[in-house]
């Protein structure tokens, strides 16, 4: 059993929850929770994902996410009182 | 974004119609595909003042495919308007196609007016609802001021990066209201930023693993069409002196004759091509996605290779596969700054391909591709399809349906020149051979075009054939006739004991295909016995002032081999029925 909390900045464009409830329900990962909320911008809205994934597939649904236009940025909270796990997995190459 | 001559000035009054039909033309759109109605109307009349040639096809789904066509000839963005309603989710299939193939293509619709929207209004759908599956990204319009921005976005998205479709729907009232036209002068997307140039540690990592390994694979997917990358391709696969395959949608990539080419992988790939991966110990992976067409049982799959994967969209990297390195950026970026590395790390360092050479090569020579001539004198489907590629002009474009014809027209005609083998791989759908060879033509006018269609496949699409006719765009089809659903037939004949459930067409009784040609405007020729193959490809190459269409009545018992059937290994390839190949005479 592995939690992970995403926070996903996403535009605050008309369709943007189905979006993301779409790709999540399309690719089969499992959401524990979801939650929407304003940001001081208006023009941008934090949702705070639950996600029961782990390793490469914690990997894949962040990439997947990140394909959506509207998705501005994601960042993986973690407890105050947990270290990020050892990358055992994809290099990261990407930024 | 290209720049036409006389780009209206920003700041100019009209209404969002003409802002639309302004905003295409600076796009640098110079066709599209479509069919008027309702919701869309407003939109026709700009265009038919337009410098935008519009062909007016017979169906929504022919205008998808047709863009798509368009597309993968060109190497531009294509574009199809539909209405709302039905003729929006008439365009899901051609969509949904594209987005599998990574297709720039820009849909256009018309929606109903804002105010109806959601309450079922008459042709209401959500089609930016239907669609968010399967395109990259798309617009509901509602102000007619954002119709310019979302058309650039539109064309930026559907072109950089990993290419697909982006759908435009746009309410009918934004297109009648009075606005402002304001072409945008840079496009900037918060949320979509494509890394394009790879990192400096992943090509340095990648070159260093390439000279560690013994017997690496250039393993090469369509991504290197879409990066016109072909050229550095055959720079870097000849300097590293490696095998290459390349994949359903790379055919053409790299040339078919060259030496180092094993041909295609997967389901119906050479034995050389499927075998080189499985035996590989480094899949250099170049903009492929090891789809399970290509890899069978993902757990058996080349089980002995390290990966470089190389794509431009980071969500391909570990996927499927695990990559040890990866490089995301765009393939051609990737090669030239992969080539230079991998030059110098070989010059400290060059592993011996000569066994891994001899021992592909070895495969190669003892497992050609072939296919058995019927015995009773009728037509063999690989005999035509082979003719054909003897027949025309080395930089032909072939457009294949999907089924077993499909196979032997990627099989059978050696392609040499990228952009001359078109089909559609990841979504397989029957009916985007017609209206697609159709897209391909207007991209090529000068290029013999010719559509390698399935008896079953053509009657889905035909239509276009009108369209075709209708507007000077002379492609040639050639029905491959063995009278059934032949793909679906394989696998009755295969697997289900020979139960020939609904595969049966009957179409060497009805449709008379020449007839039917004929009544569309083209020129309709039929062929039945073996020595007048040939004949009938050049009476129909010989024809150039309209569409032709060759009713090729073909054996039916005909299969494609080799094999490796669903969801086994591809280990277990199949050259013929219950016959492997003989792994104890090769050394591998
Ligand atoms: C739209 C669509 N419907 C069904 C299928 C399933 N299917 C795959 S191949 C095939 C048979 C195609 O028949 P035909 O065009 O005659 O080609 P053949 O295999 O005989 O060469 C079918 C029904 C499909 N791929 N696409
Ligand atoms: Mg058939």
């Amino acid at each position: 059993m592995s939690k992970h909390i995403l926070e996903v900045l996403v535009e605050n464009s008309p369709g943007v929850l189905a979006r993301v409830a779409g790709l999540f329900s399309r690719r089969a990962y499992n959401i524990d929770a979801l939650t929407v909320g304003p940001t001081k911008d208006p023009a941008i809205s934090k949702m705070q994902i639950d996600v029961d994934v782990e390793g490469h597939a914690l990997e894949q649904v962040i990439s997947q996410l990140d394909k959506l236009i509207n998705v501005i940025s994601i960042k993986e909270i973690l407890p105050a009182n947990v270290k990020p796990a050892p990358t055992d997995t994809q290099p990261d190459y990407q930024n | 974004m290209s720049k036409g001559q006389d780009i209206t000035k920003n700041g100019t009054p009209m209404n969002g119609a003409t802002s639309l039909v302004k905003s295409l033309e600076a796009a640098g759109v110079d066709v599209m595909f479509g069919i008027p109605g309702g919701a869309i109307l407003p939109a026709y009349d700009p265009i038919f003042d337009s410098k935008i040639r519009h062909i007016l096809v017979r169906h929504e789904q022919g205008a998808g495919h047709a863009a798509t066509g368009y597309a993968q000839v060109s190497g531009r963005a294509g574009v199809c308007i539909a209405t709302s309603g039905p003729g929006a989710t008439n365009l899901v299939t051609p969509l949904a196609d594209a987005a599998m193939d990574s297709v720039p293509l820009v849909a256009i619709t018309g929606q109903v007016p804002s105010a109806a929207i959601g309450t079922d209004a008459f042709q209401e759908a959500d089609i930016r609802g239907i669609t968010m599956p399967f395109t990259k990204h798309n617009y509901l319009v509602t102000d007619p001021a954002e119709i310019p921005r979302a058309i650039a976005e539109a064309f930026h998205i559907a072109t950089t990066g990993r290419p697909g479709p982006v759908l435009v729907d746009i309410a009918k009232d934004a297109l009648q209201k009075e606005t402002v036209f304001n072409w945008p002068e840079s496009i900037s997307l918060k949320g979509y930023q494509p890394k394009l140039q790879p990192n400096a540690q992943s090509i340095s990592d990648a070159a260093a693993l390439i000279t560690q390994s013994h017997r690496p694979v250039f393993y090469v997917g369509g991504g290197i069409m879409k990066a016109n990358a072909s050229k550095e391709l055959r720079e870097i696969a000849e300097l590293l002196g490696a095998p290459v395959v390349t994949t359903l949608m790379a055919l053409g990539s790299f040339p078919h004759s060259h030496p180092l080419h094993m041909g295609m992988p997967g389901m119906h790939g050479s034995v050389a091509a499927v075998t080189t991966l499985q035996k590989s110990d480094l899949l250099i992976t170049l903009g492929a996605r090891f789809d399970d067409r290509v890899t069978g049982k993902l757990s058996t799959f080349a089980v002995n290779a390290k990966v470089i994967h190389c794509d431009v969209d980071p969500a391909e990297i570990g996927k499927n596969r695990f990559a040890d390195v990866a490089v995301v950026g765009d393939l051609k970026h990737t090669l030239i700054a992969l080539i230079p590395a991998l030059k110098a790390a070989l010059a400290k360092n060059r592993p011996d391909l000569s066994t891994w050479l001899r021992q592909v090569n070895n495969l190669k020579s003892t497992y050609p591709l072939g296919y058995d001539k019927p015995t009773d004198g009728s037509v063999s489907p690989q005999y035509v399809i082979e003719r054909i590629g003897k027949l025309s002009a080395p930089d032909s474009i072939y457009v294949a349906g999907v089924g077993q014809h499909q196979m032997w027209a990627a099989q059978f005609v050696p392609y040499e020149l990228p952009r001359t083998w078109l089909n559609s791989g990841g979504l397989g759908t029957m009916g985007y051979s017609v209206p697609a060879a159709m897209g391909a033509k207007v991209a090529a006018p000068d290029t013999t075009v010719w559509s390698i269609d399935g008896d079953g496949c053509f009657q889905m699409t035909n239509q276009e054939l009108v369209t075709c006719a209708l507007n000077n765009i002379p492609i040639k089809v050639a029905i491959i006739n063995n009278e059934s659903l032949g793909m679906v037939r394989q696998w009755q004949t295969l697997f289900y004991e020979g139960r020939y459930s609904n595969t049966n067409l009957e179409s060497k009784r009805v449709p008379d295909f020449p007839k039917l040609a004929d009544a569309m405007g083209c020129v309709g020729l039929s062929c039945d016995r073996p020595e007048d193959v040939d004949k009938t490809i050049e009476k129909a190459l010989s024809i150039n002032n309209q569409p032709v269409v060759v009713d090729f009545r073909v054996h039916r018992d005909a299969m494609v081999w080799p094999m490796v059937a669903a969801g086994t290994s591809n280990d277990d390839i199949m050259i013929a029925r219950e016959m492997a190949p003989d792994w104890d005479s090769q050394e591998l």
